[in-house]
C-alpha cells in the first residue's frame, strides 16, 4: 500500500518553529484538502515532505512506502513517486522545459526511457493542457503567465506520472477558465493511476472539480480539526475565526471523535 | 569559414579568403611579443583557435573597414595567456564577437575602438575559471551613434578567482552612443571573485546601463530541478549549462562544460 505516513513531525526555518507535532497519513487514492489561513504553514508542509533542505527537522517522522524520508535527499523522495507543484512555479533560463523533462523522465525510467514514446506523450499531454507546443522548447516558465506555469507543473506531472501528488495552491493565478481545464486534467490523472493527493487551497472552487476525500484545517503549524468534505462549506461560510481557538485538548478530542 | 589556429604565440595553420588581410609579427630580438594583425575588408565570420601548452603572450590587432561586418568565434584553450587585443572599428562596421575560454591561468586585456559613426560591437564572452583569471574590457565609443553590448559569464571552480574589469568610455560630442554591460560570475568556490563595471561618460545625451552579478547557483533552482528526480550532480550540469550557454549555442562551449561536470 502506498501510504505518506507523517508522525509527530516539528519543523524550524531559522529560528521559528513551523510545523509543530504534526500528524497526516495519505493512503493510495485518497484526496487530502488542506486549508488555512496564510501562514499557518501549509506550503511549508509540502516542501518539507519534498525534502526543501532550508528546513530543519526537530523531531517526529515522515515515511513513504515505509522508507523514512527524514534525511532522503530531494531527488530520491522524487524517484519515489512523490510529485510537488508548486505555488510559484520558478523560472529557470536557459534550460528548456524539454532538456528538463527528458532528463527527469530518464533518470526515472533509466533503459526503460523511450524517445518517441516521450515525445508522443508530451504532444498529447501539452495539447489537452491547452498549452502552446512552442513553450515546451522556451526555458522553464520562461516569459509564462502565472497560469502557463501552473500548466507546466501538471504537464510535468503527467509526463513523470508520481503515486503522491502534492499540489501547493494550483489554483492560484488561474482564470476560470485555466482552472476548469488544469482541475479537469488533475482529475484525469487521478482516474487514471489513483494516486494519494494533498491539495493545499485557499478555495472551494478547486474542490468543486476534485472532490476531497479528507479535508483538514490547519492553523499555527497544526490540523486543528479534520472532515469530510462538508467541512468545506463550514469553512466557506464561517472563515477560520472558530478554529483559531482550538487548543490541543480540543484537537485531541475532536480526533477522537472522528475516528 | 575563415579560420586561424594559434598554437603558443605561433600561428599554425591558416585557411583565409580575400575578405581578410592578415600579417604576423613573430617575436624577435626587437618585438618581444609575437602579435597578429587582421584587417577585415568584406563581410565575413571567422574562427580562431588558440591553444598554449607553455606560458605565451599575443597582441592581436582587429581591424574593421567602414561598411564591414565580422561574425568572429574564438576559442582559447592552454596555460598561462597575456594576451592584449585592440579592436578598430570605422563608419557603420559591426562585429560580432563570441569568445570561449577553457584557460589555465590568464591577463587579458580587450580594448575596443569604435572610432566610426554607427559602428557597433556584440561582445559576449565566456569562461570556465579554474585558476587566476583577469579581464580588462575598455570600450571607446570615439564617435556618435555608436553602440557597444558587452556580456561576460563566468563559473568559477576549483582554485580559480576570477575579475572582470568593464569600462565603458563616451568623449564629449559623441552623442546617442548606447552602452551595455551585463557581467555575471557563478561562484562555485570560496574564492573572491570581481566584477567591476564602470561608466565613464562626457556626453548628455548617451543611453548606458551596466549590471554585476556575483553568486552560488541558486537554492530554489537546485530544489526545484532535484523535485523532479534530476540527481544533484545534473541539476548543476543543467543549470551551468543555461547560464553559460545563453545567448550562444557554441559546440565548443558544451564540450567545455561537459568536460566540468558531466
Amino acid at each position: 500500500m502506498q501510504t505518506l505516513k507523517i508522525e509527530n513531525l516539528t519543523v524550524q526555518i531559522e529560528d521559528k518553529v513551523v510545523l509543530k507535532d504534526f500528524n497526516l497519513t495519505i493512503n493510495k487514492g485518497e484526496i487530502h484538502a488542506i486549508m488555512g489561513p496564510n501562514g499557518a504553514g501549509k506550503s511549508t508542509l509540502s516542501k518539507v515532505i519534498m525534502g526543501d533542505f532550508r528546513y530543519k527537522i526537530l523531531s517526529g517522522k515522515m515515511y513513504y512506502n515505509g522508507k523514512l524520508l527524514n534525511d532522503m535527499p530531494v531527488c530520491d523522495r522524487a524517484l519515489l513517486g512523490i510529485f510537488l507543484a508548486m505555488q510559484m512555479p520558478l523560472e529557470i533560463e536557459g534550460v528548456s522545459n524539454a532538456d528538463f523533462l527528458r532528463t527527469a523522465l530518464h533518470n526515472k525510467q533509466k533503459d526503460e526511457f523511450n524517445l518517441m514514446k516521450f515525445i508522443k506523450d508530451l504532444d498529447k499531454t501539452v495539447a489537452k493542457l491547452q498549452m502552446d507546443k512552442q513553450m515546451i522548447h522556451r526555458s522553464i516558465n520562461s516569459g509564462f503567465s502565472g497560469g502557463e506555469r501552473k500548466k507546466n507543473e501538471i504537464l510535468q506531472m503527467h509526463i513523470l506520472k508520481p503515486s503522491l501528488v502534492l499540489l501547493d495552491e494550483i489554483d492560484s493565478g488561474l482564470d476560470i477558465d485555466s482552472l476548469k481545464v488544469v482541475s479537469e486534467n488533475i482529475l484525469d490523472y487521478y482516474q487514471e493511476y489513483n494516486p494519494g493527493m494533498l491539495l493545499i487551497t485557499h478555495y472551494q472552487k478547486l474542490l468543486n472539480y476534485i472532490k476531497p476525500t479528507h479535508v483538514h484545517i490547519m492553523i499555527d503549524g497544526k490540523i486543528v480539526k479534520s472532515g469530510d468534505y462538508k467541512l468545506v462549506s463550514e469553512i466557506e461560510k464561517n472563515g477560520y475565526e472558530n478554529f483559531k481557538n482550538f487548543n490541543s485538548t480540543c484537537i485531541m478530542k475532536e480526533n477522537e471523535k472522528n475516528e | 569559414m575563415n579560420k586561424i589556429i594559434v598554437s603558443d604565440d605561433v600561428i599554425k595553420s591558416v585557411n583565409l579568403d580575400d575578405s581578410i588581410d592578415l600579417k604576423v609579427v613573430e617575436k624577435s630580438e626587437s618585438f618581444t611579443v609575437s602579435s597578429i594583425k587582421i584587417k577585415v575588408l568584406k563581410d565575413t565570420s571567422l574562427k580562431i583557435v588558440y591553444d598554449s601548452k607553455k606560458e605565451s603572450k599575443l597582441d592581436i590587432f582587429i581591424s574593421l573597414m567602414s561598411n564591414v561586418s565580422l561574425n568572429l568565434d574564438e576559442v582559447r584553450f592552454g596555460v598561462k595567456n597575456k594576451i592584449q587585443y585592440k579592436y578598430y572599428l570605422e563608419d557603420n562596421s559591426y562585429l560580432d564577437v563570441l569568445k570561449v575560454y577553457d584557460v589555465d591561468s590568464i591577463r587579458e586585456v580587450d580594448i575596443v575602438n569604435l572610432n566610426g559613426f554607427n559602428s557597433k560591437i556584440d561582445y559576449t564572452f565566456k569562461t570556465v575559471s579554474k585558476n587566476d583569471e583577469k579581464y580588462d574590457i575598455m570600450i571607446y565609443h570615439n564617435k556618435g551613434n555608436t553602440v557597444s553590448n558587452i556580456v561576460n559569464h563566468g563559473v568559477n571552480i576549483e582554485n580559480g578567482t576570477l575579475t572582470f574589469n568593464v569600462t565603458g568610455l563616451v568623449d564629449k560630442g559623441s552623442k546617442d552612443c548606447i552602452i551595455n554591460q551585463k557581467n555575471q560570475i557563478v561562484n562555485l568556490t570560496c574564492n573572491r571573485c570581481n566584477i567591476n563595471p564602470n561608466l565613464i561618460i562626457d556626453e548628455n545625451e548617451v543611453s548606458a546601463s551596466h549590471s554585476a552579478h556575483i553568486g552560488k547557483l541558486d537554492d530554489d533552482s537546485l530544489f526545484y530541478l532535484t523535485s523532479r528526480g534530476i540527481d544533484y550532480n545534473e541539476a548543476v550540469h543543467l543549470l551551468i549549462k543555461g547560464f553559460l550557454l545563453s545567448k550562444t549555442d557554441s559546440d565548443d562551449l558544451v564540450k567545455i562544460i561537459d568536460k566540468y561536470w558531466r
